[in-house]
């Protein structure tokens, strides 16, 4: 039990680091990728790279008080319901756009250009 | 008597008849004839005559139910608006009754001369219709009890004014005059509107008796003076009755058709002004200065018209002019306090002039539509009729007792000498010579002398027909007998009793003294009634002396037209008619033109200039911006999240410095 504590850094920044990195690779991916289900994938991470961070900030920050500490907790938990929701209808809007234009790529959906 | 449906009856029967011929009138005419299409207007207007002879008699007598303050008679609340209430109502009393007859008994007798004389027109259905709605427009006028009503009529008379000096539309002049009149009449139209909205702030009813009553109780305490008030609705009264300077409308208006002329221009709607001062009475009595404005207009316009008088060729615009002057004398007389006097002269002027313009047309039928006086002469002998019954209009409006101008004219006069305004008096009896002179004139190159007319015409010329020469008979009568009938004795006759309840109020305001029994060792009457006398009769002979019947002294009348000096400018300045129609071009054809030119390049550069550059600006600014707007999902997220680092690192760097 101590062993397996133990190989977790006690290291607050390495986490937020690790959250950063997460969030940069998923912003770059949305950004960068043309095919709508790698968006909705670099999303995702984005979103979990933000629940990281709460995670982080709820252990080390607040470790003294566990009601502060569990907050954290249930705010991921809401992120995660709310991105579970977010995928299912962007997933279906995807679907529908593809089967309206035949392409997944979001560079040939400029409908709404000027 | 049931008053309260034979008095709503007067104005309605001409509306049914207005709206009858003009819905069914062209089809009777194509299919019937002239006749059926004139049957109804004609009718409906003899009809309107009976009934109002009905009411006119009790009303003149006060009567009952008529009484000394008149008969109210409500149709129907007109506009039933929270505080404000207008009725469609009527109010009869003597004044009213005196305007019945002229209206309704020259209205007939027009009525049917214009089947004569409209007999070679096309669409004769649709001149009918027109006076119709005249007669219905000056009856509401007359009968209204309230402003707003009289309001009403006084604009659709403006209407059928209108329409009818335009009726040959195709005649350029005709359209021209047609809009001139229009256009005039709303500049004292709006003084008028001025006028009655003033009344309403002041008293807060519209109703005519008791707005007047309160207008004259609260006194100075009225929001808006009492002086400025009369000014406004006497603004109105300028308009319509064409006095200076709002008079050049009415010499154009003869391009109308003649009965027009009688009936609109000499006898009726002319005189809307006279009956509108006189209306209001008690309201110019509590407003001295006013008054003064209304007797200084009325005896300049007098003399004015009548200077002009001398020159003019047109026959009618002679008798338009002298229109003119005559109306100057009944608003002379209406400053000066004589309000009976000017109703009289409204009166009896009505049925001379309205005979005068007759004759006029039936002359020109005579001599196939010429007006120059400069064509005609030596008529005498083939249109009997017409010239006899001229020659009683001539005599009537010089003044020559015992006919009824005499009567009216004198009392005018009288009036004014009595009532301590001397140079109105003077001015009036110069223009009664000038008046004298100018009617002999046109009496004589019309019917003495050589004839200069047209030699193709001139074996033709007859006498009209007898729906022509009948109302020129029947309107010689009381152009004789009316001023016997009711101005005897002189001063107190039967007219000034009927009248004498409705000026009650301003008499007992004005309060005038008593004048002097006696001038010069002589009774006051007396002398002043010589001087009438003489001034009248010296200006027929000098008119017989020039222009017949015995010999026209051509060579001096052209002595005269030809001199110099102040002779040449006097002559020059009444054939121009005082140059007013240039003044009106140069004031507002030209100088107002450049003005609404400026007004318009003002509009269409700066206000117009802004906001389209507004637009301008807003539209070039979208066509740039839209160039963002890619259509790609991926540049506007790269958009916000460039724009959240910024935000963050702006952030970053104010808060995060170290401390």
């Amino acid at each position: 039990m101590l062993s397996a504590l133990n190989l977790i850094s006690q290291n607050l920044n390495a986490y937020l680091v690790l959250s950063g990195i997460l969030f940069s690779i998923g912003a770059f991916g949305f950004l960068a990728r043309r095919n709508a289900i790698s968006m909705l994938m670099s999303i995702e991470l984005m979103l979990n790279a933000v629940n990281l961070a709460f995670i982080a900030f709820g252990a080390f920050l607040y470790s003294s008080n566990a009601r502060h500490a569990a907050e954290a907790s249930v705010i991921a938990l809401i992120v995660m319901a709310a991105a579970a929701a977010e995928a299912t209808v962007g997933l279906a809007i995807v679907i529908a756009i593809y089967r309206n234009r035949k392409t997944p790529l979001v560079d040939e959906y400029d409908a709404m250009r000027q | 008597m049931p008053y309260d449906t034979l008095i709503p009856l007067i104005p309605l029967l001409p509306i049914l008849g207005f709206a009858f011929t003009s819905l069914f009138g062209r089809r009777l005419q194509l299919r019937y004839g002239r006749w059926a299409s004139e049957l109804v207007p004609v009718g409906v207007v003899i009809a309107a005559w009976v009934v109002a002879m009905i009411v006119v008699v009790p009303a003149l007598q006060h009567q009952a139910p008529f009484g000394d303050s008149g008969l109210d008679v409500k149709a129907w609340t007109w506009i039933p608006a929270g505080g404000l209430q207008v009725d469609m109502g009527f109010h009869v009393d003597a004044l009213t009754a005196c305007l019945l007859i002229v209206v309704t008994t020259i209205g007939m007798l027009v009525h049917v001369y214009s089947i004569g004389y409209m007999a070679h027109d096309r669409a004769t259905w649709r001149f009918f219709a027109y006076l119709n709605l005249f007669m219905v427009s000056m009856l509401v006028l007359v009968l209204a009890n309230n402003w707003l009503l009289v309001f009403a009529g006084w604009e659709l008379v403006g209407l059928s004014s209108y329409s009818l000096i335009g009726f040959w539309y195709e005649r350029r002049s005709a359209a021209l005059a047609a809009k001139k009149a229009f256009i005039v009449n709303r500049v004292g139209d709006v003084g008028f509107a001025l006028g009655i909205m003033a009344i309403f702030l002041n008293t807060g009813t519209l109703n005519i008796q008791d707005s007047l009553a309160k207008l004259v109780s609260q006194g100075a305490s009225n929001t808006i003076p009492l002086t400025v008030v009369a000014l406004l609705v006497f603004c109105g009264a300028m308009g319509k009755s064409a006095q200076f300077p709002l008079h050049v409308w009415l010499p154009d208006a003869m391009e109308g058709p003649t009965p027009v002329s009688a009936l609109i221009h000499a006898a009726t709607m002319v005189n809307a002004g006279v009956y509108l001062v006189a209306r209001a009475n008690p309201l110019f009595a509590s407003a001295q200065d006013a008054m003064i404005v209304v007797a200084a207009i009325g005896i300049f316009t007098a003399f004015m018209a009548a200077s002009i008088a001398f020159t003019q060729t047109d026959i009618k615009r002679v008798l338009a002019f002298s229109t003119l002057s005559q109306l100057g004398y009944m608003f002379a007389a209406l400053g000066v306090g004589a309000f009976s006097a000017a109703i009289f002269h409204l009166m009896s002027h009505g049925f001379f002039k309205g005979l005068l313009f007759l004759d006029s047309g039936s002359v020109i039928h005579a001599v196939h539509d010429e007006q120059d006086m400069n064509r005609m002469g030596g008529l005498w002998r083939k249109i009997p009729i017409t010239h006899g019954t001229m020659l009683i209009a001539t005599i009537a409006i010089s003044g020559i007792p015992p006919l009824a101008g005499f009567f009216s004219k004198d009392e005018i006069l009288g009036e004014a000498f009595k009532n301590g305004f001397a140079w109105v008096w003077a001015i009036g009896v110069l223009v009664a010579i000038m008046t004298a002179f100018y009617m002999w004139r046109l009496m004589g190159k019309t019917f003495y002398g050589e004839s200069h007319v047209d030699p193709s015409v001139a074996p033709k010329v007859h006498e009209s027909a007898w729906q022509m020469t009948l109302p020129l008979v029947l309107l010689a009568i009381p152009s004789v007998f009316l001023g016997m009938a009711v101005g005897l004795p002189l001063g107190n006759g039967l007219l000034v009793q009927w009248l004498a309840p409705v000026f009650k109020g301003a008499e007992e305001i004005l309060a005038r003294p008593a004048a002097a029994e006696t001038l010069l060792g002589l009774p006051t009457d007396t002398v002043l009634i010589t001087i009438s006398v003489v001034a009248a009769v010296a200006g027929l002979v000098v008119g017989i002396g020039l222009f017949g019947p015995r010999r026209v002294r051509q060579e001096t009348i052209d002595r005269i037209s030809s001199a110099n000096g102040v002779m040449r400018f006097a002559y020059r300045l009444s054939l121009n008619k005082w140059w007013f129609d240039e003044l009106n071009d140069l004031l507002f054809i030209r100088i107002g033109g450049r003005v609404a030119a400026f007004l318009w390049w003002f509009d269409r550069t700066i206000v117009d200039g802004t906001v389209n550059g507004v637009g301008t600006v807003v539209r070039d600014a979208g066509t740039g911006l839209r160039q963002i707007q890619t259509g790609r999902v991926q540049n506007y997220a790269l958009g916000i999240a460039i724009g959240l680092i910024l935000m963050a690192g702006s952030l970053l760097l104010i808060v995060g410095q170290p401390r």
